[in-house]
């Protein structure tokens, strides 16, 4: 579904060049949630980046099998990047309301995402009247609007409450298992990437670079017992030891 | 809006305090009629005026020159923005010689943009135009310079077509910083369009001044300046208020 093909990029500004990613591959197939962990400044970013299409890459390519698809990824930012101008309805629409979706079709499809998100009686609100959860709830509501095969996600919940973080990632995990998207997630949580996903990247720093992947065997759906099993235990240690290493 | 009262309150107040002023220096304190008419012979000679049907033909080519006027202006100005700020190349090329206009005294041009385009409204609309399309065509290109990057991130992602980018994100997201400039734009086109009306023609408010002091009718021509004013006053009105509808999406909240 998403191949990585040697892909590098290196930045060159008035300060002289950053290597951002150093070149790897990787094959992410149809279905997966990956997760990806790493310090700050490890490329994890620019690795989504790429793969939107939104930056171009140094050397390699990016294939995406998803067959000439007009808008093939949603992105979830990393602050939420709302029009400022819309209300909360009006941008969860704009991806519909700009590939030429009837209104009426529209309507329907934001209200249902606005329940799902749980935005509901904040449709009319401004950006500006929300918090940064919720706007980022909004975000992630305009990111599955029309329904992209590919989600890229980047640290779409670090400005949100815990309780509300577990809340959105099983929701974020029941709507991966029904319908069965590709999903990229960014994470400065090592139990949250663990939890979510079925693999999880770890990238390193200076200059950026896949450090390891590791499979995630545990039951689908997970669920409270899933953090508390011996197996998910067991990975979060292994994934903190590595992260602890490397800032170091 | 209990502000909002209180501004209202105060400029009436300041207002009426300048009225009474007037009557005064007019009245008691026995200034000759013709150097300043009295608050009632102005007011009775624009109501005969206004009766007569001499006084709406003049008002309404005013307004007419400026919203026309304005409107080119704005349109010019943002479209030649526009143009800069999609095109490099444009941009290095065009940038120095629009500054030099820009600091030019467009008031100083205007017998020469009369002898160029004429007696007639091409001259006077190019004059008003020449005024708007410097501020607001500054205003935009700051604003589109301005754009948050991440919202070309977000119309990139969305596969955008050219036109949706122009209309539904770059232009929507500039619009505080154009209406800057179309402000700016709106009080120098009033200016111009009498200093027009001034030079040449018959009819407008400027040219109602000119045919008062030649003709020594000073309440005329204190007529005529009171309602210049007063529509100045009613296009800054409009101006604040469009902008407090449309625009207050750009003004945080007060918590
Ligand atoms: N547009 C750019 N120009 C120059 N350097 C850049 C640019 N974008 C990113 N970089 C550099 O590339 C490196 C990787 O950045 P990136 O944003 O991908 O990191 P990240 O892993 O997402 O970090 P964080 O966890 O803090 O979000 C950093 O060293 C950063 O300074
Ligand atoms: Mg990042």
């Amino acid at each position: 579904m998403i191949t990585i093909e040697q892909i590098a990029k290196k930045f060159s500004g008035k300060s002289g060049e950053v290597i951002a990613l150093e070149p790897f591959s990787q094959e992410i197939a149809e279905g997966e949630l990956v997760s990806i962990i790493g310090p700050s400044g490890c490329g994890k970013s620019t690795l989504l980046r790429i793969i939107a299409g939104l930056e171009t890459p140094t050397s390699g390519k990016i294939v995406l099998g998803t067959s000439g698809l007009k808008r093939p990824v949603g992105f979830v930012f990393q602050d939420a990047v709302l029009l400022p101008w819309k209300t909360v309805a009006e941008n969860i629409r704009f991806p519909l309301d700009t590939s030429g979706v009837p209104r009426s079709q529209g309507d329907q499809k934001v209200k249902e995402l606005i329940q799902l998100v749980g935005l509901a009686g904040f449709e009319n609100s401004l950006p500006k009247q929300l918090s940064g959860g919720m706007k980022q709830r909004a975000a992630i509501a305009r990111a599955l609007a029309d329904d992209p095969p590919i989600l890229l996600m980047d640290e779409p919940f670090s400005a949100v409450d815990l309780l509300t973080r577990e809340t959105l990632n099983d929701e974020l995990s029941r709507i991966w298992r029904k319908t069965g998207k590709t999903i990229l997630l960014v994470t400065h949580s090592v139990e949250e990437a663990a939890y979510l996903g079925t693999r999880v990247m770890v990238m390193s720093p200076r200059p950026g670079r896949l450090r390891k992947t590791f499979d995630v065997d545990l039951p689908s759906p997970r669920g409270e017992e899933t953090k508390r099993s011996p197996e998910f235990l067991d990975l979060v240690a292994e994934l903190r030891t590595m992260m602890r290493e490397m800032t170091q | 809006m209990s502000g909002r009262l209180r501004a209202t309150a105060e400029y009436g107040a300041a207002l009426a305090l300048l009225g009474l002023a007037w009557w005064y220096a007019s009245g008691p304190y026995g200034m000759p009629p013709y150097l300043l008419p009295s608050p009632a012979s102005v007011l009775t000679t624009l109501w005969n005026m206004l009766a007569a049907g001499q006084l709406l033909p003049h008002i309404a080519f005013t307004i007419q020159n400026i919203v026309l006027g304005l409107l080119i202006g704005t349109v010019f100005g943002v479209l030649l923005a526009y143009l800069l700020f999609k095109t490099p190349f444009l941009n290095d090329v065009l940038e120095g010689p629009l500054v030099v206009l820009q600091t030019a005294p467009k008031i100083a041009l205007a017998p020469l943009i009369i002898i160029w385009f004429g007696l007639g409204l091409t001259a006077k609309i190019v004059l008003i135009f020449s005024l708007v399309f410097f501020p607001v065509f500054a205003g935009a290109l700051a604003g589109f310079r301005a754009i948050d990057s991440r919202l070309h991130d977000l119309a990139q992602l969305l596969r955008l077509t050219p036109a949706q980018r122009f209309f539904r994100v770059d232009l929507l997201a500039s619009l505080p910083s154009i209406f800057v400039g179309v402000k700016i734009g709106a009080i120098q086109a009033l200016v111009g369009a009498i200093l027009a009306e001034w030079m040449s023609g018959a009819q407008g408010l400027g040219y109602l001044m000119t045919y008062a002091t030649a003709t020594y009718k000073t309440p005329i021509l204190f007529g005529a300046v009171l309602l210049t004013a007063l529509f100045g006053m009613v296009m800054h009105a409009l101006l604040n208020e469009i902008e407090a509808r449309f625009l207050s999406w750009n003004v945080p909240d007060e918590r």
